[in-house]
C-alpha cells in the first residue's frame, strides 16, 4: 500500500510542491474517477468510487499543512499527545482565554472592522510563528522534533479553531 | 508522436455506436433538453421551435398538461397548476408555508411529506417533476429518432441532500436512466470553458428563478476542479417578483388575503415588470380589482433597484464567503460567467461586475448555458468521446454531520470536499448492555441540530451487548459523484454489520416510489418485471463490453486458468442474458463478477500507477 506522498509521487517530506501535488492529483482522478466508468460494468463503477474517494482524501490530507503534518507524524509512528495534555500547559490556556476574550469584545467594539482586523492580525502573526517552528521541528525530524512538533502542532488547531470562530463571528455580524 | 493503433486479438474494432444522450436543466421556472448533434451542443426544440419549457404542470379532467399548454391555467386555474415545483421539492410543509405564504395550492399529507391536492388526485413535487422530465425526453426522442441512453440532469449546486434524492427520484417515476446530477454552476463552466479554452480561475454566478448558486473553479488542461461553493437554495428571480407583488398591493391599496386568481395576476404582472426594466427606465401596468375596476401603476426602475438591493447584497455576501473557502482573492479570478434568466437584471449585472470588478461574460444565453454544458458531459458520460480531456471535480455545497450529546452536530465531512468522498467516525455506547443506537444525520454549517437540515434517522440494531464503552461503532459516510449520500455502520471489534432502517426526513422512501411506479403502469406487473428485465439485460451488455475489453489489453495479468474461467462464466452470461429471468440474469453476473473482482481491482490500480509515471516523464 503506497502512502499518500507516494501516490502522488512526491517525497514524504513537509515541504511539498502544491502546484506538482495538484497536477498529481488531477491526473490521477482522470484515470480514477467514477465519470471515466459511467458506461461501465456496476463493478468497476464501484471500484472507481472507491479508488477516487481515496485520491481525494489524500489530496485533502497533502493539501492542509496541519493535516499534513499530522499524516507526516502518523507515518513517523509519533503518539500524538491527548487533548488532556493542553490543559496542562498554563501558559498556554492563558493566552487562549485571553485571545477568546477579545473575540468576544469584538461585537461590542465602536468600530467592528477595525476591532476584527486586530484580531485577525494577532491570530495570523502567532499562527505563523507556531507554523515555522513546525516546520523546522519537521525537518530535523528525530525522535524528541517529532514529539515536540506534534505538541506545537496541538497548539495550532486550538488557533486555527479560533480563526473558525472569528469567521462564523465575522459571518454572523455581516449577515442580515 | 501518434502512434498506430493495433487491435488485440480478440478486440472489438468495431467504432464504438453513437449513443444519444441528453442534457436537461430542469429548472424552477423553466427547464430544456440540450444534445450534442454532430459535435455541437445545442438545444432542442418542440414542433412550434421554441426551447424553453415552462416548468409548468396543470392537472385537468382529461388530460395531464406540461409547459405553454399548461401556464395558460396558471391564473384561471392556480389549484390544479402547479408552477415552480422545484421550491417545494425535499422541503417540509411549514418550510414552504413559512417561505412562500401565498401559494395557491391545498395542501396534504403530513409535515415532511407534502402533497398537494388536485381534481387527478393527490400528486407530490416529485411527481410534478417527472411530468415535466417525461414532456422533454419525449421531446428529445422524437427530435432525436431514437431511445436515449440516459441523461445528465443539472441541479442547483446549493441542493442539499434531500433535493438531490427528490431530483433523481423524479427520474425514476419519469423511466428515465441518470447518467450523473451534475451542479447548475459546473455545468455553465463546461459550456463557457470549451469555448473560451483559458485555463485559469473562474466565478460562475448562477441566479435563477427560485434558487442562487456561487462556485469558484479552478480549470486546468480540461479539468474542472471546483474549489468552493456555495448560494441559498430559496433565493431567486422569483422572489423579485414577490416583493414587487407586495409592492403592487400596497399601491392599489388591497389587502390580503385576496384570491388565488387575483394573487397569480398580480404574480403575472410583476413579472412583466421585471422583465420590462431590464430595458426600460419604467414601466406602466394596468391592475384588475376584484370589483371589477382597474387601476394603473406605473414603476420605475430605481423602486425596483430599491425592492430588491438587500437580496442582490445577500448574493454578493455568499460570493465572498465562497471566494474565502476557495482561498482565492478576488483578483486571482480570471472571468466571470453569468447564468441564469435572473442576471439579465441590470441591477444584478452592475453589481457583480462592482463586487468582482471585471466584466461578467454573458456570450452564451443565460436560460441555455446550463443545458448547453449537461448536454456535453452527457455525451461524455454515455461513452461518445472516449479520448476527451473533460473531467469534472465536484464537492458537496453542506457539511454533512451526526447528532452528538445536548443536540450539537459532530461534522465529518466539511463542506466543499470534493466528491467522490468516504469518511468514517467511532462512537460507542454508553450504556452496559447496549444493542441498538439511534444516528440522526444532519446537513448545515450551524452547532445546534435544530439549526441544521435534517436529512434521515437510523437506527443501528444487533449490536453484541458489552459494557459501555466496549463497543466500537464504526459509521461510514459515502457521499457519491451524484452528491448522494450513504451511511452504514459496524461494530469493530465483533465485525457486526449493524442492520439499518433508513427514515429519510424528507421525500420519498425506496418502496414508495416503487409504489408510484407501479401506480403510473397500466399492468403493473408485467411492466415493472419487462423493465427490470431490461435493466439486467443492459448491465449484461456493460459486463460483457468492460471484461472483454479488459482482457484484450491487460489479460497477461492473469493465469490461462483465470482467463478460461472468466471466459466461460462470460458465455454462461451471454446465454442467460437472452433466455434467462431477472434473477438468473443476476447470478450470472455476480459469477463473471466474482471471478473478475482481483482482475478489476489489479487494472484501476496499475492504471493509476501508470498515470503518474506517465506523468513525471512528460514533465522531465
Amino acid at each position: 500500500m503506497l502512502n499518500y506522498f507516494e501516490l502522488f509521487g512526491l517525497k514524504t517530506d513537509f515541504s511539498i510542491d502544491l502546484a506538482q501535488l495538484s497536477n498529481a492529483f488531477q491526473q490521477l482522478q482522470k484515470t480514477a474517477h467514477p465519470d471515466k466508468f459511467a458506461h461501465a460494468s456496476s463493478q468497476e463503477q464501484l471500484l472507481a468510487v472507491q479508488k477516487s474517494a481515496t485520491i481525494n482524501d489524500a489530496y485533502q490530507t497533502l493539501k492542509n499543512p496541519l493535516k499534513r503534518a499530522e499524516y507526516i507524524l502518523k507515518l513517523r509512528g509519533t503518539v500524538m499527545p491527548s487533548e488532556q495534555a493542553s490543559f496542562q500547559d498554563n501558559a498556554f490556556l492563558m493566552q487562549q482565554m485571553e485571545l477568546r476574550e477579545m473575540i468576544a469584545e469584538v461585537q461590542a467594539a465602536n468600530d467592528i472592522d477595525a476591532a476584527l482586523l486586530e484580531v485577525r492580525t494577532v491570530l495570523d502573526s502567532e499562527y505563523q510563528q507556531l507554523f515555522t517552528q513546525l516546520q523546522q521541528l519537521l525537518n530535523d525530524d528525530t525522535e524528541q522534533s517529532n514529539q515536540q512538533a506534534s505538541d506545537i502542532l496541538r497548539k495550532l488547531k486550538f488557533y486555527q479553531k479560533l480563526q473558525l470562530e472569528v469567521d462564523r463571528l465575522e459571518e454572523q455580524l455581516f449577515d442580515d | 508522436m501518434a502512434l498506430l493503433q493495433i487491435a488485440e486479438p480478440g478486440q472489438s474494432t468495431v467504432p464504438h455506436e453513437h449513443r444519444l444522450a441528453a442534457g436537461i436543466d430542469l429548472g424552477t421556472t423553466n427547464s430544456l433538453i440540450a444534445t450534442v448533434k454532430s459535435g455541437l451542443a445545442q438545444t432542442l426544440t418542440d414542433e412550434q421551435g421554441r426551447d424553453i419549457l415552462p416548468s409548468v404542470v396543470s392537472y385537468q379532467e382529461s388530460s395531464i398538461l406540461v409547459g405553454d399548454n399548461a401556464k395558460g391555467y396558471a391564473v384561471s386555474d392556480p389549484q390544479n397548476t402547479i408552477v415552480s415545483a422545484k421550491r417545494l421539492l425535499g422541503r417540509s410543509l411549514s418550510d414552504i408555508k413559512q417561505k412562500y405564504p401565498n401559494l395557491p395550492y391545498q395542501f396534504v399529507g403530513d409535515e415532511n411529506h407534502p402533497s398537494i391536492q388536485t381534481r387527478r388526485g393527490v400528486v407530490n413535487p416529485v411527481q410534478v417533476s417527472a411530468e415535466i422530465l417525461k414532456a422533454l425526453v419525449e421531446r428529445a426522442e422524437k427530435s432525436l429518432g431514437g431511445e436515449l441512453t440516459g441523461v445528465v440532469i443539472t441541479v442547483p449546486a446549493y441542493f442539499d441532500d434531500a433535493q438531490r434524492q427528490s431530483t433523481k427520484d423524479a427520474a425514476k417515476l419519469a423511466g428515465v436512466e441518470v447518467l450523473r446530477l451534475l451542479n447548475e454552476p459546473t455545468a455553465a463552466a463546461v459550456a463557457y470553458g470549451l469555448d473560451s479554452g483559458n485555463d485559469g480561475v473562474i466565478a460562475v454566478y448562477d441566479l435563477g428563478g427560485g434558487t442562487f448558486d456561487i462556485s469558484i473553479l479552478r480549470l486546468n488542461k480540461g479539468v474542472f476542479e471546483v474549489l468552493a461553493t456555495g448560494g441559498d437554495s430559496a433565493l431567486g428571480g422569483d422572489d423579485f417578483d414577490l416583493l414587487l407583488v407586495d409592492y403592487l398591493i400596497e399601491q392599489t391599496a388591497l389587502t390580503r388575503p385576496l384570491t388565488n386568481n387575483v394573487e397569480r395576476q398580480l404574480l403575472k404582472q410583476a413579472c412583466f415588470i421585471k422583465e420590462q426594466l431590464t430595458s426600460h427606465e419604467q414601466v406602466s401596468v394596468t391592475i384588475d380589482l376584484p370589483d371589477n375596476k382597474q387601476t394603473q401603476i406605473t414603476v420605475n426602475k430605481s423602486t425596483f433597484d430599491g425592492l430588491i438591493k438587500s437580496l442582490v447584497a445577500k448574493t454578493l455576501r455568499a460570493c465572498r464567503r465562497s471566494l474565502k473557502d476557495a482561498n482565492i482573492s478576488i483578483e486571482e479570478v480570471n472571468e466571470v460567467v453569468m447564468v441564469g434568466g435572473s442576471t439579465r437584471v441590470p441591477l444584478v449585472r452592475s453589481e457583480v461586475e462592482k463586487f468582482f470588478n471585471r466584466k461578467p461574460l454573458t456570450s452564451i444565453d443565460p436560460d441555455k448555458v446550463v443545458a448547453i454544458g449537461a448536454a456535453i458531459q452527457a455525451d461524455i458520460l454515455a461513452g461518445n468521446k472516449p479520448d476527451s480531456d473533460i473531467l469534472l471535480l465536484d464537492v458537496i455545497p453542506l457539511s454533512l454531520g451526526i447528532e452528538t450529546m445536548g443536540g450539537l452536530v459532530e461534522k465529518i465531512i466539511p463542506r466543499n470536499t470534493t466528491i467522490p468522498v468516504a469518511k468514517a467516525q467511532e462512537f460507542t455506547t454508553f450504556k452496559d448492555g447496549q444493542t441498538a443506537m439511534m444516528i440522526h444525520v444532519l446537513q448545515g454549517e450551524r452547532e445546534l441540530v435544530d439549526d441544521c437540515r435534517s436529512l434521515a434517522r437510523f437506527e443501528l440494531r444487533g449490536i453484541p451487548p458489552m459494557v459501555a464503552g466496549a463497543a466500537h461503532i464504526r459509521v461510514t459516510f459515502k457521499v457519491d459523484a451524484d452528491g448522494l449520500l450513504q451511511v452504514s455502520a459496524m461494530e469493530k471489534s465483533t465485525k457486526v454489520e449493524a442492520s439499518i432502517e433508513v427514515k429519510p426526513s424528507f421525500g420519498l422512501a425506496e418502496d414508495e416510489i416503487t409504489q408510484m411506479l407501479k401506480d403510473s403502469m397500466a399492468n403493473a406487473k408485467e411492466d415493472m418485471q419487462a423493465r427490470m428485465l431490461k435493466e439486467q439485460q443492459v448491465e449484461a451488455k456493460r459486463v460483457l463490453e468492460s471484461v472483454q475489453s479488459a482482457l484484450a489489453t491487460d489479460g497477461d495479468l492473469l493465469s490461462a486458468q483465470e482467463q478460461e474461467a472468466i471466459t466461460k462464466a462470460l458465455t454462461t452470461m451471454v446465454q442467460v442474458a437472452q433466455q434467462g429471468t431477472v434473477a438468473e440474469i443476476e447470478a450470472a453476473i455476480a459469477e463473471v463478477d466474482k471471478l473478475t473482482a482481483r482482475f478489476a481491482e489489479l487494472r484501476m490500480d496499475s492504471s493509476i500507477r501508470d498515470a503518474l509515471t506517465g506523468h513525471n516523464v512528460e514533465e522531465i
